[in-house]
């Protein structure tokens, strides 16, 4: 059987396991909704790929990203942590070596990471404001209904996009609405939100960044094509989808896991079986000192697998 | 009196001693919680910063406890905090709350006015004058000790093998330093503390990137305020090199000289100082921290801050000028751990690999 | 002879008249930037760093108008006014003293920035030094100099005159500069009520959306702080435990209270700009004042990136019905 690895990036929206050889080309991979309930979107990801191609590869290495990242690598047992920054850098740079910007709108968050001679230079993440990430055009499209999926081609149709105003989410709601009522029609009021997006991305996320091409676009958001030629229309430059858009986090985070290995020969991995164990969580208020930390347990098959939470480390027990 | 003050870092163990001494009851205010921000957020104006919020959100906990006046700083502007004074009681006689706040203002702007609120806190207490001073200097040394403890752990925590033995000991070295009541207790409650932090076990092997940080003091110097970053960096292997210090730019074992230096640093970017707060301080710094070699720097400071705005407006020119990263962090009520933590991570990562080339000898980054 | 650009924003509505009399004096061609637009308000958005205040992007845009017409722009570093406040320490707010440093840091191909600093504190011979610095950098004589001062205080003092007979900077600015002021409605005004802020945001059409149009079509009777001359604001600073630290925010706050004593005021709205720092503290100030000296009725209108004009409306009328029905109330 030949070394395959494991890359799971749990985000708030969506959860994504992916198997990549040596060379990053996908084996198999899973888009899920994390629902809210990361454990068993994580386990449920990893049973279907096991189930794809559980017989046909053997996992040399496993890697986790996204904002549970910490949560995933005790469930799977993962050979590397890494933030999503990083882990999209290394996935763009797997697809083009040459890459120099990175867009990535996610559900919740949006960053632009900027890279020169294949190393990240810099980079930024949307602050407290949902209006360049992906959940604003969700609610629009939701208030339009239509659904998300048809957005992008609805919004190539437009011939005079709408200018929708707005610096917040909520601001630009309003805004649409009032557009609406003036009597826009729907594929320019589409297109409007596309571009108000861009705005709001370029102008906050983006703001300050020498973007320069090649530009890759990445995210479960860019499978809008109206977004794209909105950035492209922006930027006056092409912007690139990679083929797997909406999994590159986890790609990255196998890529990772595949470097992390090469050093150590071995991996935590826990195998496929995963999908059987009984994963818990609980917490208890530390009353050691005035801090009350909110330590947290986590639980395999009833057995504690590990701490954590509290500031000074006393209850740290780490998944060995 | 019952008196109450501003928590900011581990300073509390002080102004504990000095309450305490001077004849009047203490109410230590709590460590800020989610429902200290919460409480301040319902009742503070929405643009005003994150330290307004939080010290409101202290003042109504305080209040709980039974606290009848709080003492905290004036200031004479431009930054707002000087007015927040005057805001809070305000905003909680509105509540219907019997609070006094004794905001004392800067004795070289209104030494009158000083001198009568240092004679109201010392009149009301009963103790001697001569006393009165004697706790003041042994107040004034607890904070240094305390200052000097927490700048060691920032040097020692990049090392320690077991995560959080160096918090862990910190702890009890503050321990030892709140039991000390004279200057004598104090250094050797410091020296034995920095003792204990000199026997955390090292790896020292390890080589931490060098990060200073910069910006505005509540922020930087109230570790629930910031996630507790600067613990979060050394426990990540980074040496933290903190710009600011609440004894002052006294320039004890730090590369941050005192003011004067600061601003002229700032000037070929900014020039006018002061602006408020730290502003200028966080220009000049900025630059030190890049003539003195350091990886990278993190700029910390409360969302919709006026000085640091003009800062981080300011501070792309120098890091591409002199070409040192720099991350900028607002922070208001929404920011998450996991949004900051992702960031330094992602920083942490840049600075390695920057790290690496260099060495690597390929020279400078064309950015 | 040299262009130079004002960006007709910020301290624009209260100096113009003497800046513009002394550079043309002077021999020189002033050019205002374009009135403020959605183009403006984009360019500025781009320029300025994201964290900033409407205010502050604005004059980014302004700045960025005024590139390619001109040779120099006027932006001179405002430090402060006056020596006012308990400790004597009032500036302008911290954004105006680093605003120099800012453009140089976020916008390309600026034109020569005059940013001479202008710090009044220091007493009455600082704004002769800075007129001399800005008028020996154009290469002019001392005696030209003074001369061009003396023309220019005689047009400020005129177009002063003129604000606190009523009139409204822009049109007083027309008026000093040989246009003619326009008919003042005669018919008695249903209301009385003060617009308090900053000039740049209560007097900028574009940016106040039309609020004084609409207050007018409504038959309300606009005041505002720069009608007030110093002396009377100045009585109303005793009336605050302390002062603040920032010159507009004091006169929009002294002009506040003062006009929630006078009894022909029927209510106050308060024009406040988006991500404004010290108006966080200025609009609850007023709130709680107004609250204490006998609840004068009292609205703030917080105006930003899009504010529509259909909101402003809907506030404004909302408001003066409360006012109607407050006097029926009373009358019954």
């Amino acid at each position: 059987m030949t070394g395959a690895y494991l890359g799971v990036d749990v985000g708030s929206v969506s959860t994504n396991v992916v198997v990549v050889d040596g060379d990053g080309k996908i084996l198999a991979r899973r888009y899920l909704r994390t629902d809210g309930r990361p454990i068993e979107t994580v386990q449920k990801g990893i049973k279907q790929i096991g189930e794809e191609i559980g017989d046909k590869v053997r996992i040399a290495g496993a890697g986790t990203t996204g904002s549970a990242r910490h949560l995933s690598s005790m469930i799977i047992g993962a050979d590397i942590v890494k933030n999503e920054i990083t882990a999209h850098a290394v996935a763009a740079l797997n697809v083009n070596p040459q890459v120099q910007t990175i867009i990535e709108i996610g559900g919740q968050d949006s960053k632009i990471i900027i890279l020169r001679d294949g190393v990240v230079i810099d980079f930024a993440m949307n602050t407290v404001c949902a209006a360049g990430t992906g959940s604003f055009l969700d609610q629009q499209a939701a208030r339009l209904r239509i659904p998300i999926e048809e957005f992008g081609s609805i919004a190539l149709q437009a011939k005079n996009p709408v200018r929708i105003a707005g610096r917040c989410a909520v601001f630009a709601e309003s805004d649409m609405i009032h557009k609406q009522q003036l009597g826009y029609n729907i594929e320019d009021i589409i297109a409007g939100l596309c571009e108000a997006l861009v705005r709001n991305y370029l102008n906050n996320v983006g703001k300050g960044k020498e973007i320069l091409a090649p530009i890759l676009f990445q995210g479960g958001v860019a499978a809008n094509l109206g977004l794209v030629k909105a950035f492209e229309k922006y930027l006056g430059q092409e912007v690139i989808v990679p083929e797997n858009y909406d999994v590159m986090g986890a790609v990255g985070a196998a890529l990772l896991a595949r470097d992390a290995v090469s050093r150590k020969r071995t991996t935590l991995f826990k195998g496929f079986k995963i999908k059987d164990l009984t994963f818990k969580t609980s917490s208890f208020e530390c009353k050691g000192c005035s801090n009350l930390c909110e330590v947290v347990q986590f639980y395999q098959d009833g057995e504690l697998l590990a701490r954590w939470g509290d500031r000074c480390g006393k209850w740290e027990v780490q998944a060995s | 009196m019952r008196i109450s003050f501003p928590r900011m870092g581990y300073s509390y163990i002080a102004f504990k001693y000095l309450v305490e001494n001077i004849g009047h009851d203490c109410v230590v205010p709590p460590e800020p919680s989610k429902k200290t921000l919460d409480l301040g957020v319902r009742y503070s104006p929405e643009f005003a910063c994150i330290p307004f919020k939080i010290l409101m959100g202290t003042y109504l906990e305080v209040a709980e406890m039974g606290a009848d006046t709080i003492i905290t700083s004036g200031g004479v502007g431009p930054c707002r905090a000087g007015y927040y004074w005057i805001m809070h009681q305000q905003i909680l006689k509105e509540l219907g709350i019997e609070m006094n706040i004794i905001g004392f203002e800067p004795p070289l702007h209104d030494l009158r006015d000083f001198w009568k609120k240092l004679k109201l806190v010392w009149k009301s207490g009963g103790v001697s004058y001569k006393e009165f001073v004697r706790v003041l200097q042994v107040a004034w040394e607890k904070l240094k000790a305390i200052d000097d403890l927490e700048q060691l752990s920032f040097h020692v925590r990049p090392y320690e093998v077991v995560r959080g033995e160096t918090t862990r000991t910190l702890w009890k070295a503050l321990e030892m330093l709140d039991q000390a009541c004279t200057v004598a207790d104090i250094a050797a409650a410091r020296d034995e503390g920095a003792r204990l932090l000199n026997l955390v076990t090292r790896d020292e092997t390890r080589d931490p990137l060098r990060v200073g940080i910069i910006g505005e003091i509540y922020v930087v110097l109230e570790p629930s305020a910031n996630h507790y970053l600067q613990i979060m960096l050394g426990e990540m292997g980074v040496s933290v090199d903190r710009s600011i210090y609440l004894t002052g730019y006294c320039g004890r074992n730090t590369i941050v000289t005192p003011e004067d230096d600061v601003f002229a640093m700032a000037r070929p970017y900014l020039n006018e100082a002061p602006i408020g707060g730290h502003g200028v301080n966080s220009v000049g710094e900025t630059v030190l921290y890049a003539k003195h070699g350091f990886d990278g720097v993190v700029q910390l400071a409360p969302f919709a801050c006026i000085p640091e705005i003009v800062a981080k407006s300011i501070i792309p020119r120098i890091s591409r000028e002199l070409d040192i990263p720099v991350l900028t962090l607002f922070i208001d009520e929404q920011t998450g751990k996991a949004g900051v933590q992702t960031r330094i991570e992602a920083f942490i990562d840049l600075l390695e690999k920057r790290r690496e080339r260099k060495r690597k000898g390929r020279g400078r980054l064309v950015v | 002879m040299a262009t130079i650009g004002i960006p007709r924003t910020l301290a624009y509505f209260i100096y113009f008249p003497f800046w513009r009399e002394f550079f043309a004096s002077l021999g020189h061609n002033v050019v205002v930037s374009s009135p403020t637009s959605k183009a403006i308000l984009d360019k500025g958005v781009k320029e300025a760093v994201n964290d900033a205040c409407i205010p502050i992007k604005l004059y980014h845009g302004h700045v960025a108008d005024l590139i390619g017409k001109v040779d120099y722009v006027f932006t001179p570093r405002l430090v402060s006014l006056r020596k006012f406040g308990e400790f004597g320490t009032e500036t302008l707010c911290p954004k105006f003293l680093g605003l120099p440093d800012m453009l140089r840091a976020s916008i390309d191909d600026l034109p020569p920035l005059i940013d001479t600093r202008v710090d009044l504190r220091q007493g009455r011979q600082e704004l002769f030094r800075v007129c001399r610095d800005i008028g020996e950098m154009l290469g002019a004589a001392r005696s030209d100099i003074r001369r061009a001062v003396a023309q220019a205080k005689r047009r400020q003092e005129r177009f002063q005159r003129l604000l606190y007979q009523g009139v409204l900077p822009e049109q007083a600015i027309e008026a000093v500069f040989g246009g003619t002021l326009p008919s003042v409605n005669q018919g008695t005004p249903e209301f009385s009520v003060a617009v308090v802020g900053y000039p740049y945001v209560v007097y900028d059409p574009f940016v106040n959306v039309g609020l004084f149009g609409l207050l007018e079509r409504e038959n309300a009777r606009v005041y505002t702080q720069e009608m007030l001359p110093a002396r009377k604001m100045a009585a109303e600073a005793r009336k605050l435990p302390k002062n603040m630290f920032w010159y507009f925010s004091n006169r929009a706050l002294h002009g506040a209270l003062y006009f929630m004593a006078q009894k022909y005021i029927d209510g106050i709205i308060h024009v406040t700009a988006f991500a404004c720092g010290p108006d966080s503290m200025v609009d609850r100030m007023m709130e709680l004042q107004a609250k204490q000296q006998g609840g004068i009725p009292f609205m703030s209108i917080m105006v930003d990136e899009h504010t529509g004009e259909a909101g402003i409306r809907t506030r404004v009328e909302a408001f003066l019905d409360m006012l109607r029905y407050r006097r029926q109330k009373h009358e019954n």
